[in-house]
């Protein structure tokens, strides 16, 4: 009572809020009064309101009280008060989930529901059907099934959600049962109603994708009064444009197009949206949506500029020319005075306008980057990235501001994707490195982020050495190893040792500082240290480039099965490196500049995520037929198609390669629902060289479930690595009910599907490594083994061409940046590194020169310490 | 305006001449007691019901009485939260139905179980025999023998048999929570 008292004085005096600083306890000691034998509403409301304001400013009940409070608060049913009653109602939503026996208010609320108080009457449904469990449903459903339909349009919306709840909560089953009655709301002249309706009936719909379809395009044709409505119908028609065939839907593209003539802002916009979001959408598609949303950025309303900027910005990363349209609309928005606004018409422009611009717009974002938040500095540090791209003379600008931002406040995220970008900037443009980075070398001088700091640190070991000067970066990185963390100080030591083997001139200096580290605190340091210091006091070349330049190959997955493995079942032999599989390198643009999802670029995998082969090595490893293969060297990276992706039974096939086997794996899919496929086996032929060992059907095949059989083939000859295979698809048919797949007939009758030819190539054989240091790896392996070629290649085009080719045919790692072609050079060296099948090195010198009459020609150097792989991969081009 | 002038005539009445009273009504589902606040309320008597989920709050006024009506719902899994309903109240009407013979047990263990709570020491309760038109219905006379209702001697309790579909004793037994109430108040 006192401190009610209390807070009524508080109030008047000052006009502060009562609601402050309330206390659990006694917010629960006041809800007693809801026992008095009289009960006073006014204050009643207060103490409640007080109860739902701590619920909802985190203050954790447990059930005790929560029940203690909710029973309380059930007395308060007994009072006719209009604003009492509908507190109660919130709170019992409240406590619904959090005190115990909320049921004894069932008969209550459903008295309230259907009773003559129309004010009561939304709410109480509300609460209803937060309370209510799976048993109770049926005795409400006739209530629910007459509110939904009810003439009043808060009653009517009030059940409509409540049912989406209720689906949520698991009874869409008995939700389903009311459709008739949420068909008759659609067309309620009520827009709430008709919006509510449309979604719960898309609810109750959506795994049906017929049914879906059904409706939108019923709907698409109806001509709706809520705008909301039309919103979510364009969320759902893009939702069925994009499962199905996007050429077969016109319907609803032309629905998107007339919804951009909407008269409402609101659904004007979502078209817009939902345009640009569609996949493979094309420029020129592109240009109505673009037009309006070039109205919108002249809006006097701040959030209608602020949407029409931001979708232009999304368009700019994949079709910034079809947004140069709205540049002089874009220009006029920098110096909005929202800032948000303003970072995005800056960050647009940087990617559709000229090189001359570039300067002007920076100077213009800087005026303000301390005013706006962090996650829109990284919007403009994502825009400077690809900026950087495109205008590789802007660098030097760009870097400046880079390292001003830098050396500015600012989270991890952001401070991340600054790092991200200023290496992106160093490997695209060689011409930035040395600034860059001397700008990265401040920025660890004082960077409290340990993840940070050692991607530097690793950065600087790698490129440092090969820098004109490298002797200033040690400085730097010494300073780590005195003031940092032990993770910090470990990678300090390594970069250091790494500079120590690249550069002889300060190989004394390194071995001393190494030195001082042999009595570091940390044990990791410590080891790290002692090792380089021995090996780098031998100053031999082989050494220092096997254990200090060349990083870990082998897949830390495999590795950790290969060793828990090794431990297991201990054997005579020592643990060998070479069994464990190697870790695959992602093929394909490693840059994502530009592409769809920029926040995607900044993330590298940092956990140790299994790859694709690890999964598959585990999965070849649980059948019985294949356990003494030995280790999975190679899995292919993408399947191969023998089949059109339109036919009845697609099959794709990937090839696993082991030490002295290949494993085709094909994946088969029935596409037809009234048939049930048995025994089903790829038949292949033998070719020359290659033996059929054994072959795993698959016992039962239904539809649409992908499932995988395998064919083992040994490889009798070691020269003998390429082949062309033909295949059929055999298997017994039985015709089975398309709904329930119950097999019909008793019998099937065998059946075969020609499939297409399956090439194995010399890249199958080899795996991609990375050498950081390709010619210390060179001069390791020796010429004792090195095969010399000389090719003319007539059928390419120019160098970049041969260059992918060449490096398709053998499968290996470009090395040094060297699949980077300058193409006004008239010759090209190429370094590429992989791995031989049985865990051979394989490196490769290539130097390409434009042939005079046509095409290039080639002369190649291979080095293994295996001959025959050596001949094998002199031999995959041509 | 209006409701402030109200409040101050509510406030006078109830110095001068209104009774208040609150009462809670439990019983085995079944036994009738929805149906006798319907009775009782509105004298309306309906032989299809619905059984109570959870609770019904009626207030009633009876002459210058006014009555607050917990009713609560007897199935099993609401019987843990009559005690919670029964506290501080006038008095607690306790329903049986005096023709189901089978479920007598059970009720009598309810009750006695129901007065065991510490919370509800001193709280007069009326048992009443309901359905008593109907054949074989036990009289107060062996309903208090099969209730054992002799054995509670810690409260003011009495037993009366109704039946809500004939109106027989229903104004005796509310005579009887009046002037139970007025006792109690004195």
């Amino acid at each position: 009572m006192n401190i009610l008292k209390g807070y009524k004085k508080d109030d008047e005096e000052s006009g502060g809020n009562p609601f402050l600083r309330l206390e659990k306890s006694a917010v629960l000691q006041e809800t007693r009064t809801f026992n008095d034998n009289v009960i006073n509403s006014r204050k009643c409301a207060t103490v409640l309101t007080k109860v739902l304001c701590i619920l909802n400013q985190g203050v954790t009940m447990n059930s005790t009280e929560a029940t203690e409070v909710f029973f309380a608060t059930t007395k308060l049913f007994q009072s006719k008060d209009i604003s009492l009653r509908r507190l109660v109602y919130l709170a019992i939503k409240e406590m619904s989930t959090i005190a115990d026996d909320v049921i004894i208010v069932t008969s209550s609320l459903t008295k309230d529901m259907t009773g003559k108080e129309e004010e009561y009457r939304a709410s109480a449904i509300r609460a209803l059907c937060t309370i209510l469990d799976a048993s109770m449903m049926q005795s409400i459903e006739r209530y629910m099934k007459q509110a939904i339909v009810d003439r009043n349009p808060a009653v009517s919306s009030a059940a409509l959600v409540s049912s989406l709840h209720l689906c949520r909560k698991g009874s869409g089953d008995i939700v389903k049962r009311w459709v008739n009655e949420v068909q008759e709301a659609l067309s309620s002249d009520n827009v709430m109603v008709q919006y509510h309706a449309m979604g719960l009936l898309y609810h109750i719909r959506k795994h049906d994708r017929l049914a879906v379809s059904k409706m939108v395009t019923k709907l698409t044709r109806s001509s709706m009064r809520s705008a909301h409505g039309y919103c979510l119908l364009i969320r759902i028609a893009c939702q069925v444009m994009e499962e199905e065939e996007r050429s077969s839907n016109s319907v609803l593209y032309d629905f998107l197009e007339t919804c951009l003539r909407h008269k409402s802002e609101m659904v004007v916009y979502e078209a817009a949206r939902a345009m640009v979001n569609l996949n493979n959408v094309t420029a020129r598609e592109l240009q109505p949506a673009v037009s309006v949303l070039q109205m919108f950025l002249t809006s006097a309303k701040p959030t209608v500029r602020f949407a029409a900027v931001k979708t232009l910005n999304q368009i700019s990363m994949i079709h910034p020319e079809a947004v140069t349209t709205c540049n002089v609309d874009l220009e006029n928005l920098i110096s909005d005075t929202n800032r948000s606004i303003a970072t995005l018409a800056i960050t647009t422009l940087l990617k559709t306008g000229s090189e001359a611009s570039v300067e002007r717009l920076m100077k213009q974002i800087s005026s303000f980057m301390s005013e706006i938040s962090d996650e829109f500095k990284t919007i403009v540090v994502e825009a400077i990235r690809s900026v950087c791209v495109k205008f590789p003379r802007k660098h030097h600008i760009l870097m400046t501001f880079l390292s001003s931002m830098l050396r500015e406040e600012g989270g991890f995220e952001y401070k991340r994707a600054i790092v991200c970008t200023i290496i992106t900037i160093i490997e695209e443009n060689p011409d930035a490195k040395e600034s860059g980075l001397s700008h990265l070398c401040e920025f660890i001088e004082d960077c409290e982020h340990v993840e940070l700091a050692t991607r530097i640190l690793h950065l600087l070991g790698r490129e440092g050495p090969r820098s004109p000067k490298p002797h200033r970066f040690i400085r730097y990185i010494y300073n780590r190893v005195l003031l940092e963390a032990p993770p910090v100080r470990a990678a300090a030591v390594t970069s250091l040792a790494k500079f120590g083997a690249s550069c002889d001139s300060l190989l004394d200096s390194v071995l001393v500082l190494l030195d001082r580290c042999l009595m570091d605190g940390d044990d990791e340091v410590r080891d790290r240290a002692l090792l380089y210091f021995e090996i780098l006091k031998q100053k031999q070349k082989a050494l220092t480039s096997r254990y200090i330049l060349s990083d870990l190959t082998v897949s830390v997955v495999g590795l950790e099965r290969a060793l828990m493995q090794y431990c297991s079942q201990p054997q005579e032999t020592s643990f060998d490196l070479k069994t464990v599989p190697i870790e695959t390198i992602p093929v394909g643009p490693a840059k994502s500049i530009g592409e769809r999802t920029p926040g995607a670029s900044v993330q590298k995998p940092g956990a140790l995520a299994a790859s694709k082969q690890d999964v598959y090595a585990k999965q070849l490893a649980a059948i019985p037929e294949f356990a003494d293969l030995g280790p999975l060297f190679k899995s292919s990276d993408r399947p191969v198609e023998l089949t059109e992706s339109e036919t009845e039974y697609v099959v794709r096939c990937v090839k696993h390669t082991f030490n002295k086997h290949l494993v085709l794996q094909f994946d088969v899919t029935n596409t037809l629902n009234d048939q049930l496929l048995e025994e089903v086996r790829v038949e292949v032929e033998e070719s020359e060289g290659w033996s059929i060992v054994t072959s795993v059907p698959i016992p039962s095949l239904p539809y649409g479930k992908p499932t995988s059989t395998y064919t083992l083939l040994e490889m009798e000859d070691a020269t003998q690595v390429s082949g062309t295979f033909l295949n059929t698809l055999k298997f017994n048919v039985r015709d089975c009910d398309p709904t329930t797949g119950e097999p019909e007939s008793v019998q099937g009758f065998p059946d075969e599907y020609v499939l297409e030819n399956l090439e194995v190539v010399v890249a199958d054989h080899v795996q991609r490594v990375i050498r950081p240091n390709f010619a210390a790896s060179w001069d390791e392996i020796g010429d004792e083994n090195q095969v010399e070629e000389t090719f003319a290649l007539s059928t390419m085009r120019d160098i970049p061409d041969a260059v992918n080719q060449i490096i398709t045919f053998m499968g290996m790692q470009p090395c040094e940046r060297s699949d980077k072609v300058d193409p006004d050079k008239p010759s090209h060296s190429l370094l590429l590194a992989g791995v031989y099948r049985g865990g051979h090195d394989v490196l490769v010198k290539a130097r390409l020169a434009r042939s005079a009459a046509q095409g290039v020609n080639m002369k190649i150097t291979v080095r293994s310490p295996d001959m025959n792989a050596c001949e094998i991969i002199a031999g995959a081009v041509g | 305006m209006l409701g402030f002038i109200n409040r101050i005539i509510e406030w006078f009445k109830s110095l001068f001449w209104k009774e208040e009273m609150e009462l809670t009504l439990v019983g085995l589902q079944n036994s009738g007691k929805t149906t006798f606040v319907n009775v009782i309320a509105s004298g309306q008597f309906n032989e299809d019901m619905i059984p109570t989920v959870g609770f019904n709050m009626r207030k009633v006024t009876r002459g210058n009485v006014t009555i607050k009506l917990w009713d609560i719902g007897g199935q099993p899994r609401f019987r843990s939260m009559w005690e919670r309903y029964c506290r501080g109240v006038t008095s607690i009407v306790y329903m049986v139905d005096a023709a189901d013979h089978e479920k007598l047990d059970a009720s009598k263990n309810e009750l006695h179980s129901l007065l065991e709570k510490p919370q509800l020491a001193g709280i007069p309760v009326l048992v009443l025999g309901n359905k008593v038109d109907l054949p074989n219905a036990l009289r107060e006379r062996d309903l208090i023998e099969r209730m054992s209702l002799n054995d509670i001697k810690d409260r003011e309790i009495c037993c009366y048999s109704i039946s809500c579909k004939e109106r027989e004793n229903i104004d005796i037994t509310l005579q009887w929570l009046i002037q139970t109430a007025k006792n109690r108040r004195s």
